[in-house]
């Protein structure tokens, strides 16, 4: 019998398990998980994630975005093979997609619904709530006055009561006492700007779940549709699928970069018009639209954004059968802005009896510095295109889907070409009676970002509507009158009257406050004696 | 209160913080969307009717999907340029010989391709079926309604009812399609 009552007495005794162990801690699971939320959800916590959001999103503004401008990224990593993949793996070039941004959003996202929810009931209630009876001693409050009437103390009460109503206080009466405030449309404002704040985060949810990202590069002559297998990248929130795809078409005729061909900004670009044709949807009738830089299409709330551009030579390529295996525009993507020097790749998976490969580089205007050759202007003033050929497997019949970017050269066989330069109309006869290839043009491209944030409306509202809130909230002051009526020590009635700003470190209540003691005074008088005192000056 | 309010933000948050970290397809400048692969099955009857497409062939012609109502129809979304289709298009070249004997019919559809590129495509790996050409993504915008290409290439196996009953996304091997081809002819007209 003993032995069963000394056994859940002895657990506790000190030396008797790990002090360590997290459920016999002072705080436990509760304690510290209820901690973390307090840490979570308070205003520093809150602040800290903004700022560290904000970092975040600084390499999306120094690096290229993959959802951005793809083609971009493909450059950058040209450029720096060695640094680009573990930029890579960072996510640095889809910073708004990576693991870590989401976990600071997540964590910003819940840490402000934390604090916003509870402190909106608490500012409903407050916006609701009745002023606090009179204190017993109004002389003490910051303003105070005392005034005498001849009136019987309930009719000087009465009286009182009615010069507050007409300032529009709210009122609360006892024995004795009127308590009046004012000033509750600061709670209201106050309300507003955290329940906005709310729909501000939701707005943002909203665009996430039901928004997409689109990208689509376009040569001039072609069209496109917006759905998924005409899309070059395709990013859609969770709950959108592709039959929600606006089915807008969108064809370019022509494309015109005007660049600068004098001073010191030669060869930057001044103006860039994408002349398109579109049709919101099959059937509907074509209109035709200007498209610029930073003046998007709006198509059925989708936003269309020209955000890039470069040359697409077109080249005609016979197989050693000879056939014409290939007859198109092939985009090039620039690798420096100065003079617009583009590379690319061609593929001819279907060549007999060898398929063919090049990889070259588009050169707008073509100049011989110094034996090689370079790109002086961005504008096709002397276009040439310098190629090397591959001939044997290009990996395209089996395999992981490639870049079309990119010539995965591990199954070709270089052919032994000079290298030379082609100007329009000029071709390349390939050894061995592999083929031939004729520089037949160029043309130009434009890159599209497709953009449908259906949370952007809401989002811009809300931001409204917490900017009205803070407004109120800053300008609206709560003020408190208290009135006290009571007979005097020689029969007539003193009327005691206190006054106290709540928040306000401005200033400004005191001219009110004289103003309507003065009013009670006047409301109250007939044969009173006014003795106004100020604060201090009494007892 | 404020655990229900917790909760309900949690709740919100999940939903927000998911459409940043979605699965997106892969994009490393292939400039073109593969589709997370896989292939989705309707039941008898259930599945949406697939759109009369119609339109010019890949190396001369005219075709309509509608000639083709009574039978079970296999359309293939492709690009000569796309290594998952040519990676599928011997087996597709083979069902389509092994089957066409038993009433299924065979339509490509040709997205992003040049003429000459697709006639060597199509040429090369024997197949033997037309192919629509599709250079404006018309025809692929006209299934979105029902089951949109969502990656190329999709495959969509029509039964004779003309109802779709399943569409794989990414490339189809010759048991697989085999096997879906089987079930729609299964069905009833």
């Amino acid at each position: 019998m003993t032995e069963t009552r000394t056994s859940p007495v002895s657990a506790p005794t000190p030396g008797d398990g790990s002090p360590g162990t997290g459920a016999l801690s002072p705080l436990g699971i509760t304690g510290w998980s209820r901690w973390g939320w307090r840490q979570l959800t308070s205003m520093r916590t809150a602040l800290v994630l903004l700022f560290l959001l904000a970092l975040g999103s600084v390499p999306g503004s120094l690096l290229p975005q993959q959802g951005i401008d793809p083609a971009a990224v493909q450059q950058y990593y040209t450029s720096h093979p060695a640094l680009a993949p573990w930029l890579a793996r960072l996510s640095l070039f889809n910073v708004f997609a990576a693991p870590w941004f989401a976990a600071i959003y997540l964590l910003l996202f819940v840490s402000l619904a934390g604090c916003v929810v509870p402190r909106a009931f608490r500012l409903a209630r407050s916006a609701r709530a009745l002023p606090p009876p009179a204190p017993r001693n109004l002389g003490r409050l910051p303003q105070a006055a005392r005034h005498q009437t001849a009136l019987e103390p309930a009719a000087a009460l009465a009286a009182a009561t009615a010069v507050l109503r007409q300032h529009k206080f709210r009122l609360r009466t006892g024995d004795g006492w009127v308590s009046a405030e004012k000033g509750y449309r600061r709670e209201l404002g106050n309300l507003l700007f955290h329940l906005a704040l709310l729909a501000l985060l939701g707005a943002v949810g909203l665009g996430g779940m039901f928004g997409y990202k689109a990208n689509r590069l376009l040569v001039s002559g072609t069209s496109f549709a917006n759905t998924v297998t005409a899309l070059d990248e395709f990013h859609p929130g969770r709950l959108v699928s592709s039959a929600d795809l606006q089915p807008f078409t969108i064809a370019l005729n022509r494309f015109t970069a005007s660049y600068v061909t004098s001073g010191p900004d030669r060869g930057q670009p001044s103006d860039f018009d994408a002349y398109l044709s579109y049709s919101a949807q099959p059937g509907s009738p074509v209109h035709r639209d200007d498209l610029r830089v930073n003046h998007p299409l709006n198509l059925d709330g989708v936003k269309v954004y020209l955000i890039g551009h470069g040359y697409a030579p077109v080249f005609k390529i016979t197989d050693g059968t000879g056939k014409v295996v290939f007859n198109q525009p092939v985009p090039f993507i620039a690798v420096n802005t100065a003079g617009l020097t583009s590379e690319g790749v061609i593929k001819v998976p279907d060549a007999r009896p060898y398929q063919l490969g090049f990889a070259g580089v588009f050169l707008p205007t073509a100049v011989d510095v110094g034996g090689t050759l370079e790109s002086v202007f961005p504008a096709p003033i002397a276009p040439r295109v310098s190629l090397v050929s591959y001939k044997g497997n290009l990996g395209m019949d089996s395999g992981p889907p490639q870049s079309v970017y990119q010539l995965n050269t591990a199954g070709l066989t270089r052919l032994p070409v000079a290298p030379r330069p082609l100007a329009v109309g000029q071709s390349i006869k390939l050894p061995g009676g592999a083929g031939t290839l004729t520089f037949t043009g160029y043309r130009q491209w434009i890159s599209l970002a497709i953009t449908y944030d259906p949370g952007q409306v809401p989002a811009l509202i809300a931001g409204l509507a917490a900017l009205a809130g803070l407004l109120l909230s800053f300008f609206i002051r709560r003020r408190r009158m208290f009135v006290r009526a009571y007979a005097g020590p020689d029969g007539r009635t003193v009327l005691d009257v206190g006054g106290l700003a709540r928040s306000d470190p401005a200033g400004g209540f005191e001219e009110e406050f004289a103003g309507l003691a003065d009013a009670l005074r006047a409301a109250c008088a007939g044969s009173s004696t006014p003795t106004t005192t100020p604060q201090g000056e009494r007892d | 209160m404020a655990v229900l309010a917790a909760a309900a933000a949690l709740a919100v948050a999940g939903c927000a913080g998911g459409s940043i970290a979605a699965n997106t397809p892969a994009s490393n400048g292939q400039s073109f969307v593969a589709g997370s692969p896989g292939t989705t099955v309707f039941k008898a009857g259930a599945g949406p009717l697939a759109p009369a497409v119609a339109g010019p062939v890949v190396g001369g012609g005219k075709l309509s999907l509608a000639a083709y109502r009574g039978h079970v129809v296999v359309l293939n979304f492709w690009g000569s340029w796309c290594t998952p289709c040519r990676e599928e298009a011997p087996d597709l070249a083979k069902l389509a010989s092994d089957f066409t004997a038993s009433g299924v019919r065979f339509v490509g559809i040709d997205i992003r391709d040049s003429p000459p590129s697709a006639e060597a495509f199509t040429s090369d790996f024997r197949i033997g079926y037309p192919s629509l050409s599709d250079p404006g993504d018309n025809l692929a915008l006209n299934f979105r309604s029902t089951v949109p290409p969502a990656g190329i290439p999709t495959t969509l196996v029509i039964a004779r009812s003309g109802r779709i009953t399943a569409r794989v996304i990414g490339g189809v091997t010759y048991t697989g399609l085999k096997s879906l081809i089987q079930r729609a002819a299964a069905q009833p007209g």
